[in-house]
């Protein structure tokens, strides 16, 4: 086979000589797109598979971890909760609209095709520096996108992140996260039951949509390349994917399904290759029976990434019913091929077979990679020169950075209260949504923090997974498992890949320190151009419960009055690496020293006393202080003009980070009550000030509060247009 | 005697299942779903057209649900004396089989609009009786196309008729909106001549449970009930 | 026969996609183009043998039943 139709398939030619000594004959066309599809980073995790199984995926509450297209937790009862966060960065940077919207779409499939209805998303979306109109051009995309689709079917919006950085000027990212409702014992697998069982076709009708998609989302770019990819992006129609949410639901509900797969990334040949491995079991599919748009090549069928289609095995005895409900939704129904004994891939094409391979070479044998990887030079120690930046300036460093402005220019353009059982909306520390019908409640929260995974991957992981966690923590939400989209620009350098395999190590030990497994997860590297790497950042989604939704805390201010308490330990400034950035002290990445070694065991500790001053009702409200320190949490904790009078030692202490760090807002008649339980338990805390009314008050000096709120109320949208 | 209602589904409604539990939760009485497809209707006090994206908003929001076999019966209904409310992509429907009066063109700041907003009543019907006169309500809305226009011959009729139900006002503290949408007159709901078809772009059905932010959307079927 | 027909807000109602796209338009230099408006185009296939007036008559009628809202649309059948 011509060696150049080999390297455009993304195969390597030593993966290529493996597949041709164990066939040992010539491949198809469309052979080869099925191993061009299969043996794809994007599939297969040839370069992170080593590391990602050293990952906890296990405990007492994890129903299904990775593996599945999504993982599933124990909510006690018979509730289980389906989630899993995915990337669609590349296609997003080429087609924003499209890209996110398709993204949302995708994340959706991945959870009703386990039976769960979804009931909430999250996105977590990264950009470079707004100055450039390209960035504008993608923001206002990228959310509209996101909101077309998930606002069209109808699934709120609970939460996520929205951050700038010059390292995402070529490479943005839009990983979306969905979570769903399911009964335990009605959960979906890919897995087919029974020989015989007929291979059904669900939804929309076959396009050219996305042909080597998969492919490209693990190229690496070059700035040429743009206008050339735009046809291979994914058109979504989230009409058609809520009749297909709808008609699929009903099908498992009636126990008309055997096995669901999604057809994704990689299409039909994804999916079918996966239910024959996951069943140990051979498919036999007739090509010409797919329903097409236009019409198209066996090749072309076997690799189009249409959106909103299912492929699912049934009885034969349940084909008339199947029929009958998907009638009623309107959506397209086909009979395309039967699972067979025959532990082999087979697509028949004009009565030829175009395909003929074992499950075996296609899934076992893909590649599995043993990266070489370098680990991060000791850092030296330096103070830096803090004296020429006052207060004022502090403030308005902050209120002239996006990432610490109110973001509600997003979120107002997403429906976050749809289905009527949305709790927190987003903005918050976490979104929470309550399991309709119960009293319990899931929170959920995304979080990466790509400079300190760059200054030290392992530890700066280590934070990434405490800020989910205090996210959760500070709304009274018990943290219960982890879904992470690893995104990192090219593992071949071997700096890049040191950081992948130290934050999965970082990932690794503060899950285990938690009891958070992971269950659930996406890759997604060469996020680089031009040979400009992004900042490692490997996004977590963590999701908890409570089972009481009167007990969750809120993050803004109740009532003039109440006292202004700090728990944690602050990062010194020389070692709060967001401060030393955002205030503008050095932008170096070689500058800054080395991360302070995160205590989990001293995380946990604060954590438990701010569950059980929760359960006590002793907290009016609650935030985790991150990037921008206690002003920047103060801020967000503002509400129907409440604001904050503080007192502390050395104003700049106000914008460190921390670890542990909360602030909690207590009623003065409970302050003996709380700071006695506190003692009681070795937990230091800080009494810095008092909940006021339309005032922002810091060591005395008073600043104009509706100053300070309408810019960073206001000013994103300003800026941003 | 107990207040009976229904709820029509049709393909891309996304807020039936909130408008279920609304009216279960609210009237106690009997409440039913009603497919789009079915060709009667049963003898009900309210039926509700419900939000989301019938027919994926193609064309124009509402305007191919207002062409379904449902819709023959919905006329009858109204044109029975009974009570109509359509919410958000129902208020659209309404206006597209003509019940209701104007249309609904895109917001004007072209973004979809999901947050909460403020609205009080204009002129007094029996949707709003339990409404107090300047009572400001907080209510969420979520909708690309919630800005209502008419001519101002149709305007003057819908004053001088008080067909005009709510209006968007400022909320209680700073940062709200005086007009969310721009729509004419701030208008966010009306009625018909007679006063029992009513159209609102807020959704009343996100917020009556206790742990809802608010409970306003209550006092709309109160008003029904009482 | 394919038919086009050309639907667009009427004149007397605001429509800001219009503005926005003349200020995007002005803001990278075509300051010449000015009243922009966005409509929409909806083909579809009519069978060759059908009567003029038959044609005129199904398509005013399609218009006027779905595809049109005549409270704030007007349309126009193209060629």
């Amino acid at each position: 086979m011509n060696e150049d139709l080999i390297l455009q398939h993304g195969l390597t030619l030593d993966e290529f000589k493996v597949i041709r000594k164990y066939l040992n004959r010539d491949l198809s066309i469309e052979e080869l797109g099925i191993f061009s599809a299969m043996w794809n980073e994007h599939c297969c995790y040839k370069t992170s598979k080593k590391w990602l199984k050293k990952l906890p995926t296990d405990n007492e509450i994890v129903i299904q971890g990775p593996g599945e297209n999504a993982g599933v937790i124990d909510l006690q009862d018979n509730d289980g909760i389906a989630f899993k966060i995915e990337s669609h960065n590349h296609p997003s940077y080429i087609e924003p609209f499209n890209g996110s919207a398709t993204g949302v779409g995708g994340i959706l499939r991945d959870i009703f095709t386990m039976g769960a209805r979804p009931i909430a998303t999250l996105d977590s979306i990264r950009f470079g520096l707004i100055e450039t109109e390209k960035t504008k051009y993608l923001l206002n995309g990228v959310v509209n996108g996101i909101g077309h689709y998930g606002n069209c079917i109808g699934i709120p919006n609970i939460g996520g992140e929205c951050e700038f950085e010059s390292t995402y000027d070529f490479n943005n990212l839009v990983n979306a996260m969905a979570v769903g409702h399911v009964q335990k014992d009605k959960i979906f697998y890919s897995k087919p039951k029974s020989i015989g069982g007929l291979i059904v076709y669900i939804g929309s009708k076959t396009g050219k949509d996305g042909i080597h998609g998969a492919s490209m989302a693990s190229d690496v770019f070059s700035e040429e390349d743009e206008d050339e990819k735009r046809p291979s992006v994914q058109v979504g129609d989230p009409f058609m994917e809520k009749l297909l949410m709808e008609g699929c639901l009903e099908l498992m509900s009636s126990g008309l399904i055997e096995s669901m797969q999604d057809m994704g990334a990689a299409g039909i040949t994804s999916s079918s290759v996966e239910m024959a491995s996951k069943g140990n079991v051979g498919v036999c599919i007739n090509l010409d029976k797919v329903p097409l748009r236009q019409p198209l090549s066996a090749y072309e069928i076997l690799l189009s990434e249409s959106q909103e289609r299912m492929l699912a095995v049934i009885d034969k005895k349940n084909n008339h019913k199947v029929r009958e409900i998907l009638q009623k939704w309107q959506i397209d129904y086909e009979v395309i091929g039967e699972i067979t004994d025959t532990k082999r891939v087979v697509f028949e094409s004009n009565n030829k077979k175009v395909v003929d391979l074992p499950v075996e070479i296609i899934v076992d044998d893909a590649p599995e990679y043993d990266r070489e990887f370098y680990i991060p030079r000791k850092r030296k120690n330096k103070d830096f020169d803090f004296s020429k930046i006052k207060l004022e300036d502090m403030i308005n460093n902050l209120l002239t950075n996006l990432n610490y402005l109110d973001k509600s220019w997003v979120f107002d353009q997403y429906d976050s209260t749809v289905m009527g059982d949305t709790i927190r909306e987003p903005g918050q520390s976490s979104g929470i949504v309550k399991i309709h019908g119960t009293q319990k409640v899931i929170g959920a929260s995304t979080d990466c923090n790509p400079l300190y995974i760059r200054i030290n991957p392992y530890e700066g992981m280590k934070y990434t997974v405490a800020e989910s966690y205090r996210n959760l923590i500070a709304c009274n939400i018990n943290p219960l498992a982890i879904t992470n989209n690893l995104n990192f620009a090219s593992p071949l350098d071997p700096n890049i890949m040191g950081e992948l395999v130290l934050s999965i190590h970082g990932l690794k030990t503060a899950a285990i320190k938690f009891n958070t497994p992971i269950v659930s997860g996406n890759v997604s590297l060469y996020n680089q151009t031009n040979e400009i790497p992004i900042k490692p950042t490997p996004v977590i989604g963590m999701v908890g419960s409570n089972m009481d939704l009167n007990k969750i805390n809120t993050n803004k201010f109740c009532e003039i009055g109440n006292k202004i308490l700090i728990l944690g330990k602050q990062l010194t400034k020389n070692f709060s690496p967001y401060l030393l950035q955002d205030q503008k002290i050095t932008f170096n990445i070689c500058e800054f020293n080395d991360l302070e070694v995160l205590d989990l065991d001293f995380e946990k500790k604060i954590a438990n006393c701010v569950l059980e001053l929760s359960d006590l009702k002793c907290i009016m409200s609650c935030n985790d202080i991150s990037r921008g320190g206690i002003f920047s949490a103060l801020l967000k904790m503002q509400y129907k003009d409440m604001g904050f009078k503080v007192k502390v030692p050395d104003p700049i202490d106000l914008f460190c980070e921390y670890s542990a760090g909360y602030v909690i807002e207590i009623r003065s008649k409970d302050f003996e009550e709380v700071t006695s339980f506190l003692t009681k338990k070795g937990a230091e805390y800080l009494e810095i000030g008092e909940v006021i009314k339309e005032g922002i008050e810091i060591n005395s000096k008073k600043f104009d509060y509706f100053d300070i709120m309408n810019k960073y109320r206001n000013d994103f949208e300003k800026i941003i247009s | 005697m107990s207040f009976k209602s229904a709820v029509i589904t049709f393909p891309g409604s996304n807020c039936d299942r909130d408008a279920l539990c609304y009216l279960n939760d609210l009237t106690k009485g009997e409440v039913h779903n009603i497919w789009h497809e079915e060709t009667s209707l049963p003898k009900v006090d309210l039926v509700i057209l419900p939000g989301g994206f019938s027919f994926g908003d193609y064309l124009r929001s509402g305007a191919m649900a207002s062409k379904s076999k449902i819709i023959h019966e919905i006329v009858k209904h109204a044109n029975d004396n009974r009570y109509l409310l359509g919410i958000c992509n129902g208020f659209q429907i309404l206006t597209e089989i003509g019940l209701l009066e104007g249309a609904l063109i895109r917001n004007k700041k072209l973004k979809f609009l999901g947050k909460n907003c403020f609205i009080k009543k204009k002129f007094k019907n029996n949707f709003n009786l339990s409404i107090k006169d300047n009572q400001i309500l907080q209510i969420p809305v979520a909708h690309n196309e919630g800005n209502f226009y008419c001519d101002t011959e149709t305007l003057n009729l819908l004053k001088n008729n008080e067909q005009i139900a709510f209006e968007y006002c400022k909320g209680e503290f700073s940062n709200t909106e005086e007009n969310i949408n721009g729509s004419i007159e701030a208008i966010a709901g009306i009625t018909n001549k007679k006063k029992n078809v009513l159209g609102m772009m807020p959704h009343p059905e996100r917020a009556y449970s206790d742990f809802h932010q608010s409970q306003d959307g209550r006092l709309i079927i109160e008003s029904l009930i009482s | 026969m394919r038919i086009k027909i050309l639907v667009r807000l009427k004149g007397q109602i605001l429509e800001p996609q219009g503005k926005v796209i003349e200020q995007s338009l002005n803001s990278l230099g075509f300051t010449e183009f000015s009243n922009i408006r966005q409509g929409k185009l909806i083909e579809l296939d009519l069978p060759d043998n059908i009567s003029k007036e038959e044609k005129v008559q199904k398509i005013d009628s399609a218009c006027k039943k779905l595809l049109v809202n005549d409270i704030i649309e007007e349309y126009e059948v193209l060629g």
